[in-house]
């Protein structure tokens, strides 16, 4: 085989006592399309920002078409031809294709820039490479998605790229933009260039890379041809589950239908969403990055208008058109940034507790102190969140427990209908097991929780029902015991065999 | 017909803003056709060749000191809302202005006094690149504290008073004429024709615009940008000496309160975007807009409508402009 155009070789990255890569292998040849996987954590990006110098590696060597680099510098890298396609489309909305393409290298006509050679030769890149007939005067702002990653990927052809690095490409693409994506990345890579693409999606991995890198750990735990070994391999070695003791149990029988969804379409998000949720039981929501599942929480929540489709509470219709409606009806929410919007981290355990429920605590529009206090401490027990006294300011609790006063606002306020959109991200496994209880003591006194989680084992372990939405499609409705992690990933990644036999959806009667 | 060839053809929502980026341009031209045509109708003397000079003449102070001001959008915030200012831009001006006139009067020659006016202006120009780029502190408030160190300075140079002054420069930029057209008329075109080249057809104008259309961008497009809008600053301060000398050259002296042009150079450069097809801020653009706010007080003046009502008008348009551009663009 040909010298390769990136040999990365045991490189390690510590974060101070953080091992983010332990000792990982990245080789990509001249005409291949190379994959890289990972669940999250398991060091993807830390090793492709190690190879575009943005993070010094701790050790190992890099060869860059056989040549040893040991300081790589965004500068040095880009040079040396290898270029960067970021998964945010990093141009100026201002600017025309033809600046865009020769931003820093623009060709110049003594002191001026030489806009017809931009325009000419921009027009002959775009003309080549994609067949495509784009006036170079067009501003970026005036282009699609898919355009806008064109002009990027011209970008760095322009510069005579030889391996080109696309971060999540195809994330904000619809499906014909990835189709001819694919094609004009096939067809460089007939062309020689090395191609390393980075994807969440299982059905484009096999699609277009001839070989893939799988890590696990900060470890590459394998190379492999995703089409010799398919996608439930690949997962496999991605996750190699190992479910600990980490999921408290429950008993409880599903009671009646409390909400009851028909299909919700709130373009571009999602479409045709529908479900039954029963008072008592945890239906487990989850996608990848984009799928539209966070929207159709929000869309529940009264946060996003919907186009069309019916909302029931209790049998009854509703149309939440703020947030402030859908609490007052019952349904609360439990957001997943909760510095940024669920707890104000400058008030005390007590004031955040009481903030949604001020109309209980409080008559004549004054808060009655005495029954706040008594109202918050007991929640305080009850979650067992460590804290010195009421008075402490949330800001200094951990995030744990942070993420456990939010759930106390909410739970104060006794609501029917819990949005819980990634309540256990960034917490420790101790207040994870916490929370966990504490959803599983909700859904015994019979209110009814949707939990979002991308992490699918916990979906997996915690739900009694799980929705998977892919690219705003609902594709598919699985019940417990029906379902491990391995398929529910296949599933959110799109998957062939997972996608379009959505099991029917349950009616109540 | 290749698969790419469709996803070559823009998407619907994207046409509809164009047509309102183009409703909004040329709404911007048919309107100042339309008050110009007005003043011509109703105001006595307004074309002729004499007042349309004065016109171009009383644009040049504003024009020159809106030119820095676009600078800084350009290089800070194509977006004006959520990009950079100067403030201090007029305040800077009227300390230059200030430097030059009492440098002359205490007997130096204007070999020393123009380049002291100059580089107080950078300097200035620089302190507020200091507090943004460095300390990271919102433009707004950044460049007002620089305004009143300006305005304090200025206060503390001429104790208030007017200071007058003469020299062979001065009449000559006040009253010196050239093919007919006065001194600073030709000043304003020159600035113009040179400040375009700059600005849009150099290496160094298109990375200034790349840094403040998208910061990220330009980044990742390896350009240093800490270093765009510290020249952006500086250049804008280096235009308010270059103004001050014709401020004091007009005016036969150094006169508190030029700080009060700040709302009409503010106005004429967010005027400026609707005149681009960009919707962003442009020399040509703040040129036609500091025209047409030229334009304005000169009719006001003529029909006999009190100034008062110039400033009034002014923080309208900045209003309207601001407004427009905004909904324009989403």
């Amino acid at each position: 085989m040909s010298e390769p155009a990136i040999e990365m070789r045991n490189v390690r990255k510590t974060f101070g006592p953080v091992i983010a890569l332990e000792k990982a292998d990245l080789v990509v040849h001249p005409g291949t399309i190379h994959g890289l996987v990972g669940a999250n954590g398991a060091g993807k990006s830390t090793i492709i920002k190690i190879l575009a110098g943005i993070y010094r590696k701790t050790a190992g060597t890099i060869r860059i078409f056989g040549e040893t680099i040991e300081d790589v510098t965004p500068v040095a890298i880009e040079r040396r031809g290898v270029h960067f396609i970021h998964q945010d489309r990093l141009l100026v909305p201002t600017a025309t294709v033809a600046e865009s393409i020769f931003l820093r290298n623009e060709p110049r006509f003594g002191p001026f820039l030489n806009h017809r050679h931009m325009r000419r030769r921009s027009k002959e890149l775009l003309h080549r490479y994609f067949d495509l007939e784009l006036s170079p005067d067009t501003l970026i702002s005036e282009l699609s998605t898919a355009q806008q990653k064109i002009v990027q990927i011209t970008r760095a052809l322009a510069q005579d790229a030889r391996v080109l690095v696309l971060d999540e490409p195809t994330a904000a693409l619809i499906d014909k933009e990835v189709k001819s994506l694919f094609k004009v990345l096939r067809r460089l890579r007939d062309d020689g260039l090395a191609i390393v693409f980075i994807s969440h999606y299982m059905s484009e991995i096999t699609e277009i890379c001839d070989t893939v890198t799988v890590l696990r750990n900060g470890v590459d735990v394998g190379v492999v041809d995703p089409r010799e070994v398919g996608i439930p391999r690949i997962v496999e070695m991605m996750t190699a589950r190992n479910t600990s003791e980490m999921y408290p149990r429950r008993a409880v029988a599903l009671g009646a239908p409390v909400l009851s969804v028909r299909d919700l379409t709130c373009e571009p998000y999602f479409r045709n969403v529908s479900f039954d949720l029963h008072a008592g039981e945890i239906l487990g929501l989850t996608g990848l990055l984009g799928s539209g599942d966070k929207e159709v929480l929000k869309a529940l929540f009264g946060q996003l208008r919907t186009d069309s489709g019916e909302i029931h509470l209790n049998g009854e219709r509703v149309e939440f058109r703020s947030p402030v409606a859908a609490v007052s009806s019952g349904v609360a929410k439990i957001p997943e940034d909760r510095r940024a919007h669920g707890v104000a981290a400058g008030l005390s355990v007590r004031e955040n507790v009481s903030l949604a429920s001020l109309s209980d605590v409080s008559s004549r529009g004054f808060v009655n102190r005495s029954r706040e206090v008594e109202v918050v401490s007991g929640l305080i027990d009850d979650l067992n969140i460590k804290t010195p006294g009421p008075d402490q300011l949330v800001k200094n609790l951990s995030g744990g427990n942070q993420q456990k006063v939010v759930v106390a606002k909410w739970l104060n306020c006794n609501s029917q209908v819990y949005l819980m959109d990634e309540p256990t991200v960034a917490v420790d496994v101790g207040a994870k097991i916490e929370i966990f209880e504490l959803m599983n003591r909700l859904a015994e006194e019979g209110k009814a929780l949707i939990f979002l989680s991308s992490d699918l084992e916990e979906i997996v372990e915690m739900c009694d029902r799980t929705l998977v939405i892919y690219r705003g499609e609902m594709i598919a409705d699985y019940a417990r015991g029906d379902i491990d992690a391995d398929r529910l990933l296949a599933a959110a990644s799109g998957a062939p065999a997972e996608r379009g036999t959505p099991a029917p959806v349950r009616r109540s009667a | 017909m290749s698969a790419v060839a469709t996803a070559g053809t823009a998407r619907p929502t994207r046409r509809k803003r164009d047509y309102s980026k183009l409703a909004v341009r040329l709404g911007a031209f048919a309107g100042f056709a339309a008050i110009a045509l007005y003043f011509a109708a109703t105001a006595r003397g307004f074309v002729s060749p004499y007042n349309l000079t004065n016109i171009v003449e009383q644009s040049t102070i504003l024009g020159l000191l809106a030119f820095g001001m676009t600078l800084v959008f350009a290089g800070t915030g194509t977006d004006v809302q959520k990009g950079g200012i100067d403030l201090s831009l007029a305040a800077n001006a009227g300390l230059c202005a200030a430097v030059y006139a009492v440098l002359l009067r205490n007997g130096y020659g204007s070999a020393i006094a123009i380049p002291a006016a100059i580089l107080t202006g950078m300097a200035i120009g620089a302190l507020n690149g200091v507090a943004v780029v460095l300390f990271k502190i919102m433009p707004l408030l950044a460049t007002l504290a620089v305004l009143n160190i300006a305005e304090g300075l200025e206060l503390t140079l001429t104790e208030n008073t007017v200071v007058p002054v003469s020299s062979p420069l001065i009449d000559m930029l006040a009253f010196g004429r050239f093919l007919g057209l006065s001194s600073l008329t030709w000043i304003f075109v020159v600035a113009t024709i040179v400040l375009v080249a700059i600005a849009h057809y150099s290496r160094i104008g298109l990375r200034l615009y790349a840094v403040g259309g998208h910061k990220e961008a330009a980044r990742a497009a390896g350009i240093n940008n800490g270093a765009y809008v510290y020249g952006a600053y500086i250049a804008a301060g280096g235009l308010a000496g270059l103004t001050s000398i014709l401020i004091v050259a007009r005016l036969s002296s150094s006169t508190p309160g030029t700080g009060q042009m700040l709302l009409p150079v503010l106005a004429a450069a967010l005027l400026g975007t609707v005149f681009s097809r960009r919707l962003i801020p442009t020399i040509g653009g703040t040129c036609l807009a500091a025209l047409f706010i030229g334009t304005l007080a000169n009719g006001f003046q003529l029909l006999g409508i009190s100034s008062y009502w110039v400033s009034g008008v002014q923080g309208a348009l900045i209003l309207v402009v601001v407004a427009v551009t905004s909904f324009a663009k989403k």
